[in-house]
C-alpha cells in the first residue's frame, strides 16, 4: 500500500518534471523565434510567416536543392549576419546539441559539394571572401552560439555573398530556409520549418511538446574531411544498425534481411499519411539487449530534437518496442570507416525510419538520404485533434 | 547544357554530381487492398541520363509538350505492362487519375510522373494472393512494391514476396470478413457436422426426458 503511493508519487513527479521541462524548453522556443522574427524586416517577415494549416508549406520540403524544389521561407543567403545569428539560435534551441551538431555537419557537406562541384556549373568567378571554419553546435539550451567561426554556419565574409561557382546555385550551407507556420507560441501548435538540399526539419511545438516529424536527413558526401576530422553526418546511422545487424542470430538475420534491391526511400517526400505493411525481423522476437540496440539506432532520429520533447518521444517508441519491425536490404558489411551501403527500414505504431544510400552514378556510402516518420502524429496532427 | 555538363562530370570523375536520380527509372508502386477491390499509385521518376529515350515515347508528336491525348495513351502503356491478377486470376487495371510533370523537371531527374489504378475484387475465398507484376521499362527500371496497411480490420496481411529486383510481388493476405463460399465441398463438410451434431443433441434431449417420466426421485435428486 505504501509502495503503491510511493511509486504513484514519484510517477507524478516524473511526469510533471517532465511537463516542467517541456515547458521550459517551449518557452525557450518561443523567445528565440521572437527574437528571430524581431530582427527581420516586414517583408521578410511576410515571406517567413505562413498559417499554421498552410498544407501547400508543409510539403515544401524535399531531398533535392533549394534550386530544383523551392522551399518557403527566407534563405540564410538571403539574411544578414545579424539575422543569420537569430535563424541558428532559434533552431538551435529547437533541438539538441547533438540534434544540431548533426545539422550542422549536413550543412558542411553541402558547402563541400559546392566547393568540388563548383556549385553546378554556375558561370560567376570565385566568391567574395570566404568560407568561415565549420560551423560547430550550440549549446542548445537557448544561448546562441557565440564566438568566431562558431554556430551559424559562416556565410561568405559578409555573410551575403557567393560561393564559387557564382550564378545558378544548387549547393552550399547559406541555401538553407526557414519559416514559421502560426504564431509561435507557449500554448497554441505552430511549426518551425528548417531545411534545404538533404534536410527537412518540421517541428511541431504544442504547448510543452515537440514533434519532429516528418524529417529529413541525408549527406553528400557523407564522410568528408574538416580541420584534419572525419566527418560523418549520418555516421552513427549506419554504425548503430550494423552493430545490430551482426548482434542477430542466423534465424534472426533470416527474417530481417530482404531479398529483393530497395533503390530508394518508400516514404520519402510526398508521401504523407501513408502506413505501408511492416516487414523484417519484429523486435518482440529479439532478446532485451538487441531492443536496446534497436532503440539506440532509432535514437539517432528521436535524439535530434530538444532534451525533453526527445525524451518523451523515446518513452513512446520504448513502449512500442515489442511491435516495431527491423528490415534489412543490401551488404551486410561496410568498410572500416565507411557507411553502410545498404538500406533499412524500422517501422513501428508509431514510427517509419528510413536509411537509404543512393546509387547516383557514384559510392552509395557517400550519398545517403534518411527519412523519419510518425504516420499518426506527422506535423503534430494527434495533438491538434485533440 | 547544364545537365550534358553534369552526366560528363559523373561519368568522367566517377563520382556523383546531381542528387537526384540519373540512369534508372524508378517506379515506387503502393498497392491497397479492399475487400472488393484494389488500388494502386504509380510514382514514376525517370533519371536524367535515360529522359531522351522516354520523353520521346511520351512526347510522340515531338513537340515539347505532353498533351492530354499523350498523357493518356502512356499511361496505358504502363498499364499494359503490369499483370494484376487475384488467386491466379487476370485482373483488369483501370486508371483513375495521372498527372505529369512539365517537361522541364523531368529533363532534370526531379519530375514524378504519378498513376493511380484499381480494379474490382471478384468475391473469393477467405485466404487471397494479390499478383503484381510490372515490367514496364525493365531494362532502365529501379521498382519498388509495398502495400499499405489496410484500413479494413478484416483484412490483415499475412506475407509479402518480391524477387530480387520487385519486378514480381506477391501479396497473400486473410479476409475474415468474406462468409463462406455456399458452393464450395468445405462447407458442405462443415454444414453436415453441425447437422450431425444438431441430432445427437435432439436424440440426448429426448432420451433423458423419457428417463426423468419413468424415474422422477432420481432426476429431481440430480438437480
Amino acid at each position: 500500500m505504501k509502495s503503491a503511493r510511493i511509486f504513484r508519487a514519484s510517477a507524478l513527479m516524473v511526469l510533471s518534471l517532465s511537463s516542467a521541462f517541456g515547458q521550459a524548453a517551449t518557452q525557450r522556443i518561443v523567445k528565440a523565434a521572437n527574437t528571430f522574427l524581431a530582427t527581420l524586416d516586414a517583408k521578410q517577415k511576410q515571406t517567413v510567416m505562413s498559417a499554421f494549416d498552410d498544407e501547400q508549406q508543409r510539403k515544401r520540403w524535399s531531398n533535392l536543392p533549394t534550386s530544383f524544389v523551392p522551399r518557403g521561407g527566407v534563405s540564410l543567403k538571403e539574411m544578414t549576419e545579424a539575422q543569420q545569428t537569430a535563424a541558428m539560435a532559434l533552431v538551435s534551441v529547437a533541438l539538441s546539441p547533438r540534434g544540431y551538431e548533426k545539422v550542422l555537419q549536413i550543412m558542411e557537406a553541402d558547402e563541400v559539394l559546392k566547393t568540388s562541384e563548383g556549385n553546378g556549373g554556375g558561370t560567376g568567378g570565385p566568391g567574395r571572401g570566404r568560407s568561415g571554419g565549420p560551423p560547430q553546435a550550440g549549446r542548445g539550451d537557448g544561448t546562441p552560439p557565440s564566438g568566431r567561426g562558431d554556430g551559424p554556419p559562416p556565410m561568405n565574409g559578409n555573410g551575403r555573398g557567393r560561393g564559387p561557382g557564382g550564378g545558378g546555385a544548387n549547393f552550399g550551407k547559406d541555401l538553407y530556409y526557414i519559416s514559421i507556420l502560426g504564431t509561435p507560441s507557449e500554448k497554441s501548435p505552430w511549426i518551425l520549418q528548417f531545411g534545404g538540399h538533404h534536410l527537412a526539419l518540421n517541428i511541431t511545438i504544442a504547448g510543452e511538446q515537440g514533434i519532429l516529424t516528418p524529417t529529413l536527413t541525408g549527406a553528400q558526401p557523407a564522410l568528408y574531411t574538416s580541420n584534419g576530422k572525419t566527418v560523418r553526418p549520418l555516421g552513427q546511422e549506419s554504425d548503430k544498425a550494423l552493430a545490430l545487424l551482426n548482434a542477430l542470430d542466423e534465424n534472426e538475420r533470416k527474417k530481417a534481411i530482404l531479398g529483393s534491391r530497395m533503390a530508394d526511400l518508400v516514404l520519402g517526400p510526398g508521401q504523407d499519411g501513408k502506413t505501408i505493411q511492416p516487414e523484417g525481423l519484429k523486435a518482440s522476437d529479439m532478446n532485451e539487449k538487441q531492443q536496446a540496440m534497436l532503440l539506440d539506432v532509432i535514437s539517432e532520429w528521436a535524439g535530434i530534437v530538444h532534451e525533453s520533447a526527445a525524451a518523451a518521444r523515446m518513452a513512446e517508441l520504448k513502449a512500442d518496442i515489442r511491435d516495431t519491425w527491423f528490415a534489412w536490404s543490401g551488404p551486410t558489411s561496410a568498410a572500416a570507416g565507411s557507411n553502410i551501403t545498404a538500406y533499412y527500414r524500422i517501422q513501428g505504431p508509431h514510427l517509419v525510419i528510413e536509411y537509404a544510400p543512393q546509387e547516383l552514378g557514384g559510392d552509395p556510402a557517400l550519398h545517403v538520404h534518411t527519412m523519419y516518420r510518425d504516420p499518426t502524429n506527422d506535423y503534430g496532427r494527434k495533438l491538434v485533434a485533440k | 547544357m547544364r545537365i550534358n555538363g553534369a552526366i560528363a562530370l559523373v561519368i568522367l570523375a566517377g563520382t556523383p554530381v546531381w542528387a537526384h536520380r540519373l540512369d534508372e527509372y524508378l517506379q515506387n508502386t503502393i498497392v491497397s487492398i479492399e475487400e472488393d477491390r484494389v488500388q494502386a499509385e504509380m510514382i514514376l521518376t525517370p533519371g536524367v541520363a535515360v529522359f531522351p529515350k522516354l520523353i520521346s515515347e511520351i512526347d510522340t508528336d515531338g513537340n515539347g509538350v505532353i498533351s492530354r491525348e499523350e498523357q493518356q495513351a502512356y499511361a496505358q502503356r504502363v498499364l499494359n505492362d503490369l499483370f494484376l491478377a487475384i488467386d491466379g486470376h487476370r485482373l483488369n487495371p483501370l486508371l483513375v487519375s495521372m498527372q505529369f510533370p512539365p517537361i522541364e523537371e523531368m529533363k532534370e531527374g526531379r519530375g514524378e510522373i504519378e498513376l493511380d489504378f484499381m480494379s474490382d475484387l471478384p468475391r473469393g475465398e477467405r485466404n487471397r494472393r494479390l499478383t503484381l507484376e510490372n515490367h514496364h521499362e525493365r531494362a532502365i527500371a529501379a521498382y519498388l512494391v509495398n502495400c499499405l496497411v489496410p484500413r479494413d480490420p478484416a483484412i490483415r496481411i499475412a506475407a509479402q514476396h518480391r524477387n530480387y529486383t520487385q519486378s514480381a510481388y506477391e501479396l497473400q493476405y486473410e479476409d475474415s470478413g468474406v462468409a463462406p463460399a455456399t458452393s464450395s465441398l468445405s462447407f458442405w463438410v462443415g454444414g453436415l457436422r453441425w447437422l450431425l451434431a444438431g441430432a445427437v443433441l435432439v436424440a440426448a434431449s429426448l432420451v433423458f426426458r423419457r428417463r426423468r417420466r419413468r424415474d422422477p426421485v432420481s432426476a429431481a435428486g440430480a438437480w
